[in-house]
């Protein structure tokens, strides 16, 4: 059975410099994906529009593009529901990347961050002779996630730091980062995770957790990255503020079972730093902003809290492994929906508002 | 009246003493009947599942059986990172026995109560923007906004990962504006509504957070909103009390009031200055307070 699908594409004319939002509608099989809707297009409408595309099966990355605002791969896409909800879905290609023509973005700032993570594994191990380096199942499950990455982009399309800070090493770079970390032939790991905790890497993450929720891998970045401070933090590379942020959450829990407010800034940025803070800290401290320290603000029975810390020290699940004994449950995790329940995905009103900062910037 | 543990978060028992007071005044305008957990401590924000996993899961655990012990199914809280936290550790226990039960070995050991896995984590917006809570809070907001452009900011961590929080589209939430129609207001419409604040990373790097925060700030500022709302104290505080520097660094005064959830409500249900301690922001919200006043 055919259906008919209409899109709107963002195509851009490097040559003239030109961008404009073309509208198109084909014929195509119910099965079809965006990017079978894409080929139509190019098939049948207009042989200039540019796209990549390779493996038309999840696995090769080549297709991330965005669709209504929100990083995609094409050939994971079907259309048959935004069809028969008679969406007009808005296709642009990737965001922070530049454009290059149409949908294809260039790369290379993307490839530049994967190479400076190392990207291969630097093995410390004696020859094996004529067996293998058999790497335990136990041990794999800490990396299972980062191998998943097929580098499409997606997440770095959608970071907040790496809009803010260009040079942010970004998801797919520190998830790379952590594959080879969590692996038990590599033997550079202090190296790397030193590298990683340097300006532009692991302590610039914000925790917006696009990357998390456009993976079309299940990679999980942003776990990744969490991953990779607490190994930083085990192995005592701890001098960057962020790392120095984390631990007075934990110091303030064990001692007071509240955050410590009012200390965290001179924990962090250091005594010098936060004395030129001054002026800022006075502004709180009128409206209230900076409790004081004294009495400190300690949670009934906080005694637990101090001896959980002891107890759980003892147990050696420190670093990564902290966080991967959670990851089998929430891997089986298919969460009833709460509140009123689940929209229809394609139901009336669940396109109302596609946000194209693209279509901002032509519109200015 | 609906009953549930509350957990306040180390910002509502602090610096944002105002969310809680706030709070507390309206939950029974809402249909709710708090029960303030004593023995609980910080969910460690992100940070310390960062810096020592295990504690985190732990401390977290923690907090869910004490919250179980009052009798009640509902844990609810009242900051976006907070919720992510106690979530994510309650899925990772409801969904591991062998897990489960090393972490109850450890509680039990140092006293606390084991947890079963029968508390739900819910987010004060999640309670009063459907359901009875909502029903009840369209009539307690008689107060009405007059028309108030309000614009909504949701923060990350009540959104993303949708795996975790699962409430609403994480691309497409209404919750916020559904709430603020039903309190009279009008709500503003912009693209950085779902971003973020750059709170997580204001002190370790704030050049890259305050990129992040003069987004939603400029842009509801340019959509002409009289002030903003967010359900997040952690987003409240970098919104209001950064702003003055964003003023620092571009030149650019926004002078935007930004409320949390519970002052909103609040002001359209007839709450009093004491209740709603606007004094406590660094931004004025005179400008609001006036306009309601004509």
């Amino acid at each position: 059975m055919a259906m008919q699908v209409a899109l709107k594409i963002w195509r851009y004319d490097p040559v003239a410099g030109e961008r404009a939002l073309r509208e198109y509608e084909v014929s195509a099989p119910e099965e079809a994906t965006l990017l079978d809707v894409l080929d139509i297009v190019k098939d049948q409408v207009d042989g200039s529009l540019a796209y990549r595309k390779s493996c038309r099966m999840m696995i090769c990355g080549s297709c991330g593009m965005r669709m209504d605002g929100a990083a995609v791969l094409a050939c994971k896409t079907r259309m048959y529901d935004i069809a028969q909800a008679g969406h007009v879905p808005v296709v642009s290609a990737m965001g922070n990347l530049p454009v290059v023509k149409d949908l294809v973005v260039d790369m290379e700032p993307f490839w530049g961050k994967i190479r400076k993570v190392t990207p291969w594994l630097e093995p410390g191990y004696s020859d094996p002779g004529e067996t293998e380096h058999v790497v335990s199942q136990e041990r794999m499950d800490v990396i299972h996630k980062e191998s998943l990455c097929i580098m499409c982009g997606c997440c770095v399309s959608e970071c907040n730091s790496l809009e803010a800070d260009p040079d942010f090493l970004g998801p797919a770079a520190l998830a790379k980062g952590m594959r080879f970390v969590g692996d038990p032939r590599d033997e550079a790991t202090v190296e790397r995770l030193q590298s990683y905790s340097e300006k532009h890497g692991i302590w610039d993450c914000t925790r917006c957790y696009f990357c998390q929720e456009r993976c079309p891998k299940g990679v999980d970045p942003r776990d990744a990255i969490a991953k990779l401070g607490a190994e930083a933090m085990r192995v005592g590379i701890d001098s960057d503020m962020g790392a120095k942020h984390a631990k007075w959450f934990v110091t303030s829990a064990k001692t007071t079972g509240w955050l410590r407010e009012t200390e965290l800034v001179p924990k962090t940025q250091g005594i010098a730093k936060s004395l030129k803070e001054v002026k800022f800290a006075m502004g709180l401290l009128r409206r209230g902003k900076v409790p004081p320290p004294f009495p400190p603000h300690v949670a009934k029975d906080v005694g637990e809290a101090r001896a959980l810390y002891d107890l759980v020290k003892e147990q050696e699940r420190e670093g990564a492994k902290g966080i991967v004994q959670g990851e089998k449950a929430l891997g089986h995790l298919e969460p009833e929906a709460h509140g009123e329940g689940p929209r229809e995905p394609y139901g009336e009103g669940s396109f109302a508002r596609p946000y194209l900062p693209e279509e901002k910037e032509e519109g200015a | 009246m609906r009953t549930v543990a509350y957990y306040k978060g180390c910002l509502a028992s602090l610096s944002a003493k105002e969310l809680d007071i706030s709070t507390q005044a309206l939950a029974p305008k809402v249909g709710l009947e708090l029960v303030e957990l004593e023995r609980v401590t910080c969910c460690g924000a992100g940070d310390i599942h960062e810096a020592e996993p295990d504690y985190y899961l732990h401390l977290n655990a923690r907090i869910l059986s004490y919250a179980e012990a009052t009798g009640c199914d509902t844990l609810m809280t009242v900051c976006n990172v907070c919720t992510l936290n106690l979530r994510q550790a309650n899925f990772q226990l409801q969904g591991d026995a062998a897990l489960l039960e090393r972490v109850n070995a450890n509680l039990e050991s140092v006293g606390a109560p084991r947890y079963s896995g029968g508390v739900d984590v819910l987010h004060f917006l999640w309670l009063v923007s459907a359901g009875d809570g909502y029903e009840l809070l369209k009539d307690a907001a008689h107060k009405g906004l007059k028309g108030l452009k309000i614009a909504p900011f949701y923060g990350c961590q009540i959104l993303r990962p949708s795996k975790l929080l699962g409430f609403e589209d994480p691309d497409r939430p209404e919750s916020l504006e559904r709430i603020i129609k039903a309190c009279g207001g009008e709500p503003i419409d912009y693209p950085a509504k779902i971003k973020c604040c750059g709170f997580p990373i204001i002190q370790a790097r704030e050049d890259v957070a305050l990129a992040e925060l003069i987004q939603p700030i400029e842009q509801a500022k340019e959509a002409g909103a009289d002030a903003m709302v967010t359900p997040c104290p952690l987003c409240h505080l970098s919104l209001d009390a950064w702003q003055s520097k964003l003023r620092e660094q571009t030149g650019r005064d926004f002078q935007m009031p930004v409320l949390h959830l519970s002052q909103l409500i609040g002001v359209a249900a007839g709450l009093d200055d004491a209740e709603l301690k606007f004094k406590r922001h660094v931004v004025s919200v005179e400008p609001v307070v006036e306009k309601l006043s004509v």
